[in-house]
């Protein structure tokens, strides 16, 4: 039977002219002709009605008016039909609609995150040439450190590769004075900062470099936020002088809104100048180190040329301060945007990493539905083929079918995404530099919305226009129940699906993991019930011994008020962010070379601290209030410290000093758990406690401490009662910080948590997608195979078999891709490294747990089509043929 | 009217259909637009072929080798594809037609015994 489209082709032309001539002959107009004779195609769409048109394009016979009727094929009509398919079919429709938009909106809300923060330039006039100049101590493994005010003037009168360099310092201040006292984020600053970073002033003046000379009147700036918050957006505040810190200071200028000078995470409150004077220049300060350096490159100097110029700045110092540097002295200079995002990268570029997998099951699973859905309409399409419908508008009405799931998909996802980035940001701990920058990204958005109707299109349309030019009679065959190459390719689809999936989801499995692990540390101490706050009184108000006094009797204070067991004070807080080496001599080895001096945490503490956090005690005793200025020096140690230098001896009783010139004797009178101090996955430090009230030299002056209170109850309520006390102290002096320990612990966790929740939710997200192509391509051949199933079980197969046929066919696909994915996580966790904690990235439980978890799922995926196809009674079956 | 259609279009499918067509083709070769037009009158417009039906079954019948299709030129007209019986197709028409007869007889037997 050769050519029979061709034959069919015309007989039904005929039909139709026919059809039209006989109506015209009864006395109908031509509108009511045509009309009539397109009902009679009945093929529901406009589509069809051209087919009239192009038939009598190609006939042998001139074309008739009719022809040119048909012509009018339109776009509201491709569309209402594309509507009516889709409507026809919601199952499909919804399935696609929703992965797109999961996918589109997941995507773009991670993409926009990423650019935000990794990928968009730093804020600022020129950042890309906007550098950051370390200092590095070899000798003592100390890199990346900040410099003193003297190294930083060296670096500004010594280099040449800089058009500008400046240098600050965060800092705190307590402003009084203005209602009730509280203490201000602030920064000290050099005067060339300002246009260094672009920040300009809403009123007033920026600091110049002429505030940071000595003897000039102390002068500070206020940002926006704090001019309307304290001041009430006053403009008359230029001018007025205000008590930081106890001082009286002129406010000179206030920062535009939105000027952005965070270098980590906290926008600063009040900028004050550095005062660049003798003492700060001096011999005696030039370790002093405080300040981070910030500069900005010449046109057309790159990193490497800089780090090649501070090199030599470096070599001049060692050359001409031989004392200072007698263990050397080195820089790094790193551009600013990496140097900020050091730590935030990796997380980041993992979720996206997750989430671009995502975007690719989901393009794999919305090509696999259109190409099941492009094969079950190929009779359809080989019909309008046949009937003369031009490739080109079989093409035209699937793509507009296409777009149409596109646009609606997209739409959504657009939807998404813009609730999904305000959650992000929501959800983001506060620690992720830049997190204030995240919007929605209209590229981001433009393109995964082109990617996924790309998908759509190309897996869409491509198959249908496949299936326009394949033979006719195969597609009309009712028997005929293979289309191999899309078969394979289906088959493919679900096998790269469930590869990519498993892949995230052994990704998550890592995360969670660890993250269990992790809250399984103990901190070594009792974060429960323990209320936490920072209290810095001024130096201006309060010497030293004024100091001591305000502590005790904040202590005395709080320790009477009811449900409050123990109080106490410690500099540098675990948990807190703060902390702080010094080096120190062992009584044993006053002389010891360079590289060997010890350099280790050094924390103040006030008595009974060890008690009030619950930190053992191994040997010895702790701080007492026995300790003071006049009696003998104490110490206590924690183990790590005892280890790293008396391995072999009893601590108790050893000295060591601060100062090697006059050695002031520190005993060492008691040993200490080990405590985790600034996250729980930081290995443990060595620590050495020294006593608040025996301060390491001459002229110490007052110093912020962080009070402990534990508490018979929750500790929160204990806040009132706090801020009451310090009140009734000093009415001037704020306190600030203040948290229970255990939000601070949790607080460090930020970043994990959020890392290991989105993963968790891709993951999630994967399988889900992949399981509907699971089901899908089952499903499929199912119904492909409903004739064969029908004679097996009437030839009296057990059903039992006839499941575990089809179910064995599913689990083909599933146990491929599950081989694929193991090998690909494989490699892909490597990246995970710096991520997991307590296990290794390859975690053989992790892969084992969540490769069996994936491959239950695809079971449940394959059985539920195939217990569909064994229930069928074996007569339909065979009567649908 | 909707509902009709649905139910004559399963009828249709479960085989009446092509008893239709060979009955039509019983005594003399037609065309295709001539076989419609006779189910339609024929049924006082009851029964209606859709072009996209008729065709692609008429291939299916000769595919079976019951009916035969045969282009016929007359002068001043356009070749038509008329169709035959064919004697296969004889032998089908003459069962179909008598397991017509049995089915349609056995409801007539239980719709009289409910109505009478």
């Amino acid at each position: 039977m050769p050519d029979w489209g061709r034959s069919v082709n015309e007989e039904m032309q005929q039909h139709l002219d026919d059809r039209y001539d006989e109506l015209r002959a009864a006395g109908a107009s031509h509108e009511e002709a045509v009309r009539a004779t397109r009902a009679e195609l009945d093929l529901d769409e406009p589509a069809e009605s051209r087919k009239g048109a192009d038939v009598r394009e190609r006939s042998t016979r001139p074309a008739s008016a009719a022809a040119v009727a048909f012509g009018v094929g339109d776009v509201v009509g491709d569309l209402r039909y594309a509507v009516r398919g889709l409507g026809k079919n919601p199952l499909f429709a919804t399935t696609v609609v929703a992965t797109l938009a999961l996918a589109i909106g997941a995507t773009a809300a991670i993409f926009s995150v990423v650019n935000a923060i990794v990928l968009r330039p730093l804020p600022y006039p020129d950042a890309d040439r906007l550098v950051v100049v370390w200092g590095n101590l070899p000798s003592i493994h100390l890199q990346d450190i900040v410099v003193s005010g003297a190294e930083y003037v060296d670096f500004r009168d010594r280099s040449r590769v800089f058009d500008a360099i400046g240098a600050y310092d965060p800092a705190a201040f307590n402003l009084t004075g203005q209602g009730e006292a509280e203490r201000l984020n602030g920064v000290v600053v050099t005067g060339s900062l300002f246009p260094l970073v672009g920040a300009r002033t809403a009123i007033g003046r920026v600091l110049q470099d002429a505030d940071n000379q000595p003897g000039r009147a102390r002068v500070a700036v206020l940002s926006h936020a704090v001019w309307q918050r304290r001041f009430g957006g006053d403009p008359g505040v230029v001018g007025r002088l205000v008590a930081l810190e106890g001082q009286l200071t002129e406010i000179v200028g206030v920062l535009r809104p939105g000027t952005v000078f965070a270098f980590g995470e906290n926008e600063p409150d009040v900028w004050m100048p550095i005062v660049i004077d003798a003492e700060l220049l001096s011999d005696n300060n030039r370790g002093s180190r405080t300040y981070t350096v910030l500069a900005r490159l010449k046109p057309g100097v790159t990193i490497a040329q800089a780090q090649e110029a501070m090199n030599h700045v470096a070599d001049s110092l060692v050359r001409d301060y031989p004392s200072h540097y007698r263990g050397g002295f080195t820089t790094t200079v790193r551009n600013l945007k990496g140097d900020i995002l050091s730590d935030t990268t990796a997380g980041l570029y993992l979720l996206l990493g997750a989430v671009s997998l995502v975007l690719a099951i989901a393009c794999a699973n919305i090509a696999g539905l259109l190409l099941v859905r492009a094969h079950a309409r190929r009779k359809e399409i080989a019909i309008r083929a046949a009937l003369g419908a031009r490739r080109s508008r079989i093409g035209r009405q699937l793509l507009t079918e296409s777009l149409v799931v596109s646009t609606i998909g997209g739409g959504v996802g657009l939807a998404l995404a813009f609730w999904a980035v305000k959650a992000l940001v929501a959800l983001a701990p506060a620690d992720i530099p830049r997190l204030h920058e995240v919007a929605l990204d209209g590229r981001v958005v433009a393109f995964t919305a082109a990617l996924s109707m790309l998908t759509g299109i190309v897996f869409g349309v491509a198959p249908a226009l496949q299936a326009s030019r394949a033979d006719l009679t195969e597609a009309l065959k009712e028997g005929s129940r293979t289309i191999a190459g899309g078969h394979r390719v289906r088959r493919a689809l679900v096998v790269a699906e469930v590869a990519l999936s498993l892949v995230v989801l052994i990704g998550a499995g890592l995360l969670i993991n660890s993250f269990a692990r992790l809250q399984d540390v103990a901190p070594g101490f009792d974060p429960s019930h323990l209320l936490t706050f920072r209290l810095a009184p001024s130096t201006a108000k309060y010497t030293f011994e004024k100091s001591e006094q305000l502590y005790a009797d904040v202590f005395s204070q709080l320790a009477s008020k009811p449900g409050v067991e123990a109080v106490a004070a410690i500099d540098a807080l675990p948990f807190s962010g703060y902390g702080g080496d010094r080096s120190f001599f062992l009584e044993a080895k006053l002389n010891p070379p360079p590289s060997e001096k010890p350099d280790e945490q050094v924390r103040f503490v006030s008595a009974g601290y060890f008690s009030a956090m619950r930190i053992p005690l191994r040997v010895g005793r702790e701080v007492t209030p026995r300790d003071t200025l006049r009696s003998p020096r104490v110490a206590v140690v924690n183990e790590a410290l005892a280890n790293k230098y008396w391995p072999h001896e009893d601590p108790i009783g050893k000295r060591v000093a601060f100062d090697r010139q006059e050695p002031a004797w520190y005993e060492v009178v008691g040993v200490a758990g080990n405590i985790r101090h600034r996250t729980l996955d930081a290995a443990e430090k060595p620590e050495l406690y020294v006593p608040y009230s025996q301060p390491l030299f001459q002229g110490w002056t007052a110093r912020p401490m962080f009070i402990v209170v534990r508490t018979s109850f929750q500790p929160t309520s204990a806040a009132g009662a706090v801020r009451e006390v310090v009140a009734s102290i000093d009415p001037d002096q704020p306190i600030s910080s203040v948290r229970t320990m255990e939000d601070r612990i949790g607080e460090s966790l930020g970043r994990r948590r959020f890392n290991t929740l989105l993963l968790s939710l891709f993951a999630a997200l994967a399988v889900t997608l992949a399981a509907i192509g699971i089901y899908g391509i089952v499903a499929f051949a199912v119904a492909e195979r409903t004739h064969e199933i029908g004679v097996r079980l009437a030839l009296g197969a057990r059903p039992r078999h006839v499941l575990a046929m089809i179910v064995a066919d599913g689990m083909a696909l599933v146990l491929a891709g599950t081989a694929l994915g193991l090998a690909g996580a494989a490699a892909a966790t490597r990246v995970m490294a710096s991520q997991v904690f307590g296990i290794s990235a390859t975690d053989a439980a992790t892969f084992a747990v969540v490769t069996i978890a994936l491959a239950l799922v695809g079971c449940c995926a394959c059985l539920v089509p195939a217990r569909r196809a064994i229930m069928l009674d074996p007569v339909t079956t065979l009567r649908a043929e | 009217m909707q509902h009709n259609n649905a139910m004559l279009d399963r009828e249709l499918k479960k085989g009446s259909a092509e008893l239709l067509i060979l009955s039509l083709l019983e005594n003399e070769p037609r065309h295709g637009y001539d076989l419609s037009k006779l189910i339609e009158t024929r049924s006082g417009g009851l029964l209606k072929f859709r072009v996209a039906s008729l065709y692609p079954l008429l291939y299916r019948l000769e595919h079976r080798g019951w009916i035969q299709g045969r282009w016929v030129e007359k002068a001043g007209q356009r070749r038509r594809r008329y169709y035959k019986l064919t004697a296969a197709g004889a032998g089908v028409l003459a069962s179909q037609r008598n397991t017509w007869r049995d089915f349609v007889e056995a409801i007539n037997r239980i719709t009289r015994v409910e109505h009478a």
